[in-house]
């Protein structure tokens, strides 16, 4: 090994002109990486390769929650609702909030929110001709309620609440009666007090929102007519709100709750779709299985590298530590090494992810991945037709600080055999 | 050179580096192991979805009138003849269901639901999830019982209980409407909680009863063997022309969609561990290969043949992946038996229900998934030697003598 000799001169040198240490090791370490080329660049291949998995999966991730969650409040839950406190777990026509247009004012006055959409509803039975089915009559706001919401826009057939005595149905609901535009439906509910609360419709506008519950049992019309059928005054049952986008959230939750009254209660999307919220942990905690196993098989192949590495130039090290080197400082240098090679593998990881991100977040990804049948489950669960990845500075460093520790620790390992060696010992130790 | 030869010759060149190969051999165990326990949750994923999409009163396979799936409706139900199940393979089916299964609106004093009334023959749905739910209360007797059978999430949103009385309304054969009294006989918990809301529960011949009918909706049949789903399609088709005999693959599209997802992520899963394995493999097979220039060199003067060269570091490596395998199998194995009985997933319990799963996740060791990861990280031990076994080859013995 001729090269041995390369960096006990320089760090001899180095103890002379202490200033400009730091550097020459940096340089010192960095040429000793290229004596063994293919085991550097096998080194900071790995780490690249978990360093752009990782990195460009998480980016897809926070894209497709941020798309997910958009899409399922977009559909007409919002990002929150505020509601009467007993109506979230008993939602009964009594729990009713009872001043809706100040409380749209109060809430429309909040910085940040960009809607808000009172309803009032109940359930009624729909009755066409011989046929009856039960449904949701949801009052609504019907210019608040297309501005904020993608349900109006969901139409088969028919307008969205034209006229005050319109009704807005699922198209499963509408084959169930047997009717379509221009029918006259009845609904037949309760009122608080107990008494017969009628609303007479005419059917102007059909849905279809490929949610089997919705379009089965579900019927909008003006917020007016079912408080009228209701005797609920100017009472509505729920205030839908929404923040510009799901990242705003939870940034608008404080001054939202702040400026809620007393007599209702706050609920964001999290307890409103429990099951989306629920969805995306679950998907994260999976996700991360894969990513911590990925980057423990690379972590384990950078020690064996280090290993070899600390092996190899027993014999040099043997012959530093003679000449007076402090353990310390080979340890250091091993250390620098490791920082350089994790350099190369972070550089080359990342410059992989964001190629491959920047274009995707242009075009797209289809949430079906072009499977046949996909959709009908991306309907269902109420996602996006197309995913775009959010890269995020926090994306894109938590893969490479993990694998930059577990560099430096894989490095550290068999370094520490170092100050364990006898010089005479290594100097004999054949090569 | 003969090859038991060359075989010790690898295996006791494993043996000069001990802490660099254990290393490698603890690496390829992880990699091994993680691969296979996290196939292991996905197989438990699929198998519960399908399962619960089969218990969901889905059947393997379900004789429909045609129209029943858009416009559901006792108009559109069919009698049945007796004896139609003669000609079904015996040991191919588990059981059979008749049911008589229409909307209906429900009241109880304070509250109003829409649900789905299900006419049953207790006896014949051991097919079904009503089979094994815990009843509060008594069960249906029999399927004459006009009592019927509430799941609890419903009862606790009509603020009903046990002994309580419900109306139901729902449309006759005729197609005027029923409104009639049902006194609860009992309350039933389901373990995916959505159904619970869902389905009403009576007596088949109370309810044709009530709504002046002899006919049935649905025929539902659960299989014993479900590769002869296909012959047992065919008798059905014999046996009810002019109506739709459909797989769950059919009626549940999502969820058949799943499982075949399931069967592809075992390759990624692989491809992404595996791969960040093969760089630490090649390296440390380069450095073996390295090492022993001077010794390969010596062997190659001494008349080794180049193939015998390639054949004692794909030995190596081969014999270092199979260890890896072996003591990655034993691992996984040994995790497998501590999470066995099920992981409690109950925090997550809504998001399950939408996928039709239950809270109480069982993974499943699909015997199959496991050979194909040992063979296929056999096949990449292999093929990670290619390089290191060109660079030995590549030796030249004076050149490497000299050194």
């Amino acid at each position: 090994m001729s090269e041995a000799a390369l960096p006990a001169a320089v760090g001899g040198r180095a103890s002379r002109r202490r200033t400009g240490a730091g550097g020459l090791f940096v340089r010192v370490a960095w040429r000793n990486l290229w004596r063994r080329r293919l085991r550097t660049w096998l080194s900071a291949g790995g780490l690249a390769f978990a360093i752009f998995l990782v990195s460009a999966t998480v980016s897809l991730q926070g894209g497709s929650y941020r798309g997910w969650v958009d899409t399922a409040t977009g559909l007409a839950t919002g990002h929150f609702q505020a509601q009467h406190p007993a109506y979230f777990d008993d939602p009964a026509v009594r729990h009713v909030l009872a001043d809706g247009a100040a409380l749209v004012r109060a809430l429309g006055a909040v910085a940040g929110v960009v809607g808000v959409a009172p309803r009032a509803e109940a359930f009624v039975l729909v009755a066409a001709g011989e046929r009856t089915f039960g449904a949701l009559a949801l009052g609504v706001d019907p210019a608040r309620e297309a501005a904020m919401f993608d349900l109006p826009r969901r139409i088969v057939a028919g307008e969205f609440l034209p006229r005050q005595d319109s009704a807005f149905v699922g198209t499963a609901l509408a084959a169930n009666l047997g009717i379509g535009l221009g029918a006259e439906i009845a609904g037949l509910g309760t009122t608080a007090e107990g008494g017969v609360a009628a609303l007479v419709l005419t059917v102007d506008g059909i849905f279809e929102t490929g949610q089997a519950e919705l379009d089965r049992s579900m019927m909008l019309a003006p917020l007016a007519a079912v408080q009228a059928a209701f005797e609920l005054g100017d009472g509505v049952h729920r205030l839908a709100v929404n923040a510009a986008d799901a990242s705003r959230v939870d940034g608008l939750q404080p001054a939202l709750a702040a400026a809620v009254p007393a007599e209702a209660r706050l609920l964001s999307w999290r307890q409103l779709l429990p099951e989306i919220e629920q969805g995306i942990r679950l998907d994260r905690i999976s996700a991360q299985m894969i990513y911590w196993l990925l980057m423990l098989v690379v972590t384990m192949s950078v020690v064996n590298a280090f290993v070899m590495t600390v092996f190899e130039r027993t014999r040099e090290f043997g012959m530093l530590l003679a000449v007076g080197m402090q353990p310390n400082a080979i340890v250091g240098m091993l250390l620098v090494e490791a920082a350089c090679v994790w350099v190369l593998g972070a550089a080359l990881g990342l410059a992989l992810a964001l190629a491959a991100l920047l274009p995707l977040g242009v075009v797209g990804v289809p949430t079906a991945m072009g499977v046949e049948g996909m959709d009908e489950m991306t309907t269902r669960l109420m996602m996006p037709d197309r995913l775009y990845p959010l890269v995020s500075l926090a994306a894109m460093t938590m893969a490479p600080l993990v694998m930059l520790a577990g560099t430096l620790l894989a490095a550290l390992v068999p370094a520490l055999r170092v100050r364990r060696m006898r010089p005479v010992d290594a100097l004999r130790e054949e090569e | 050179m003969a090859p038991p030869l060359l075989l010790q010759l690898s295996w006791r060149n494993l043996w000069r580096h001990r802490r660099r190969n254990a290393i490698l051999l603890a690496a390829i165990a992880v990699a091994v192991a993680g691969v296979v326990l996290l196939n292991t949750l996905l197989r438990g994923m699929q198998a519960d979805m399908e399962n619960s999409v089969i218990d969901n009163l889905t059947g393997h396979v379900k004789v429909l009138r045609p129209g029943y799936r858009e416009d559901p409706g006792i108009q559109r139900g069919f009698e049945v003849a007796a004896g139609w199940s003669e000609g079904l393979p015996a040991d191919a089916v588990a059981g059979w269901a008749l049911r008589v299964r229409v909307p209906a609106v429900v009241m109880s004093e304070r509250e109003t639901r829409g649900v789905q009334l299900v006419g049953v023959d207790p006896a014949r749905e051991s097919i079904s999830f009503l089979g094994g739910v815990a009843i509060a209360g008594e069960p249906l007797r029999g399927s004459g019982d006009r009592r019927v059978l509430v799941g609890a999430r419903l009862a606790e949103q009509l603020q009903t209980t046990v002994g309580r009385r419900l109306v139901l309304v729902t449309q006759g054969a005729d197609g005027r409407n029923r409104e009639a009294g049902y006194r609860i006989a009992g309350i039933y918990r389901a373990e995916v909680g959505g159904l619970e809301k869902v389905f009403v529960f009576t007596g088949a011949e109370a309810l044709q009863a009530t709504l002046d009918t002899a006919a049935v909706t649905e025929v539902s049949v659960r299989l014993a063997d479900a590769a002869r789903e296909a012959s047992v399609v065919q008798r059905l088709d014999a046996a009810f022309g002019g109506l739709d005999v459909y797989t769950w693959r059919q009626l549940e599209p999502h969820a058949a969609q799943m499982v075949k997802f399931a069967d592809a992520a075992v390759f990624i899963y692989f491809v992404v561990v595996m791969g960040a394995l093969v760089f630490g493999l090649v390296n440390t097979l380069v450095t073996a290969v390295m090492e022993r220039v001077r010794e390969l060199g010596m062997l190659r003067a001494l008349g080794m043949r180049p193939w015998a060269v390639v054949a004692q570091v794909t030995i190596e490596s081969t014999l270092v992946m199979a260890l890896g395998i072996v003591l990655g199998l034993l691992l996984a194995f040994a995790v497998f038996a501590a999470v066995a009985d099920g992981i409690d997933l109950t925090a997550f319990d809504d998001s399950l229900a939408s996928f039709g799963l239950r809270p109480i996740f069982v993974p499943v060791l699909a015997t199959g998934d496991v050979a194909l990861v040992a063979a296929m990280s056999l096949a990449l031990g292999l093929l990670a030697s290619f390089y290191p076994a060109r660079r030995a080859v590549k030796v030249k013995p004076l050149e490497a003598l000299r050194r």
